[in-house]
């Protein structure tokens, strides 16, 4: 049981590794990927260039101040063809990004979901006008 | 006399100098010969591969790695399913034969020497990476199972692949002539083609070391891929790919690949410096660099 288990597990990360979209270009070393963290703040930057965008999110600290996460996506052109643009995002929105972690702990990792205030989920793989939920 | 007698030197020097080119310049073999009408209107007899195709199942579908998936599919996005890359070893290899698609999965067989290389690649210290983080990119045939769309032209005498991925093309000569003899090895190496019906067969020779036939593996100067296009409906291609190397690999290796013609696509820029913040190095570790865009770089 525990072992059947075990092997689906195998099954499925290996099938996610052959699945990735962004293992075109590099690998997921960098990312903790079995982790997932949550920051919301206010989007400082979008660089919507290859081979990813670069998300800058200006999360308040505990120091009264603020630090600036880097959050890697996909390429404009993968996202461009399901739903997003490079006006999806734009300095001073505010978002909660969820994410995989750096490993070495610095401020961001690669991008999974961003919630909008408004309710909007953005999503690497598309479906930026998701439903509200 | 004196001016007849330079003008014969010029003459022996320009015979003997022709005649030098003649020597180390081939003739040209490669000449494209210039298309006739004819040669235009023969195209409408063939397969119609022009357009703009991407691998199907690039994405879409929950990829638990990116979390949950939307709600609903976006439009133009190709059906879940037939992920395409089989999960096989050394498909991280640079634009190793274990990144094509997939369809019969399954990983080469090496002659035992071979296997040999590869089962110590295996367990050696596994790089974090591969150049393709430095933006180099994959060579046959992992280029062409890219998760980027690519646009087929036919026009007369050649088949052109214009690659999304890293910017990049292919050129497959249909105009007769031969492979070459002693090919200047390449990421995709040399490819001629020719239609046996509505299929067209690529061959492709003269590969560089980027390309790898499972991680750790080097190819001979004897390995050749042939692939085989063709469309299975309307908007469907079907590439059977199989790569041969004596005395390297144990039996050819096939794997096949699906395309989905997507008519309202075209193709994007993709430069894949312009804000490359991956890399690897030497040792094949891994990293990014996340200096925050206008601030110092951090030490």
């Amino acid at each position: 049981m525990k072992h059947s288990f075990l092997l689906a597990l195998l099954v499925a990360s290996l099938a996610a590794a052959a699945a990735l979209p962004a293992a075109a270009h590099h690998s997921f070393a960098a990312f903790d990927i079995t982790s997932q963290k949550t920051v919301s703040g206010t989007v400082r930057q979008v660089d919507w260039t290859n081979p990813h965008i670069w998300l800058w999110i200006d999360v308040p600290n505990d120091k009264g101040g603020s630090d600036t996460y880097g959050f890697e996506g996909m390429s404009p052109n993968f996202l461009a063809r399901r739903g997003w643009s490079r006006t999806t995002l734009k300095t001073g929105d505010k978002i909660t990004v969820s994410y995989r972690p750096m490993k070495d702990g610095s401020n961001g990792g690669m991008f999974m979901t961003g919630q909008m205030t408004n309710g909007k989920v953005l999503s690497m793989m598309g479906g930026n006008d998701a439903p509200e939920r | 006399m004196k001016n007849a007698k330079k003008f014969r030197f010029e003459i022996v020097a320009s015979v003997v100098i022709a005649a030098t080119f003649a020597v180390t310049v081939p003739a040209q073999q490669n000449m494209s010969k210039a298309p006739t009408p004819a040669d235009w209107a023969a195209l409408a007899k063939l397969a119609d591969f022009n357009g703009v195709w991407e691998r199907a199942g690039v994405g879409g579908g929950g990829n638990p790695a990116f979390g949950t998936a939307p709600a609903a599919p976006r439009g133009n996005q190709p059906p879940a399913g037939n992920r395409g890359a089989a999960p096989q070893r050394g498909a991280r290899a640079e634009g190793g034969a274990g990144a094509a698609a997939g369809g019969r999965g399954g990983a080469p067989s090496f002659t035992p020497q071979y296997e040999a290389l590869r089962a110590d690649a295996a367990r050696a210290p596994q790089p974090e990476d591969n150049s393709t983080a430095n933006c180099l990119p994959p060579g046959m045939p992992g280029i062409m199972t890219q998760p980027y769309p690519m646009e087929f032209l036919m026009t007369p005498g050649k088949v052109t692949i214009i690659i999304e991925a890293y910017t990049q093309v292919r050129h497959i000569y249909t105009d007769g002539r031969a492979l070459p003899q002693d090919p200047d090895p390449k990421f995709f190496g040399t490819s001629i083609g020719r239609w046996e019906g509505n299929t067209l067969v690529a061959e492709t020779v003269g590969f560089n070391d980027h390309v790898q036939l499972a991680r750790g593996v080097p190819h001979s100067d004897k390995m050749k891929i042939v692939e085989r296009f063709k469309l299975t409906d309307a908007d469907t291609m079907s590439i059977e790919t199989t790569i041969t190397d004596p005395g390297v690999l144990a039996a050819p290796y096939t794997t096949t690949g699906t395309l989905r013609r997507h008519r309202d696509w075209t193709i994007s820029e993709y430069i894949c410096e312009e804000n490359n913040r991956n890399y690897v190095d030497q040792t094949g570790k891994a990293g990014i660099n996340l200096t925050v865009p206008g601030t110092p770089k951090k030490d």
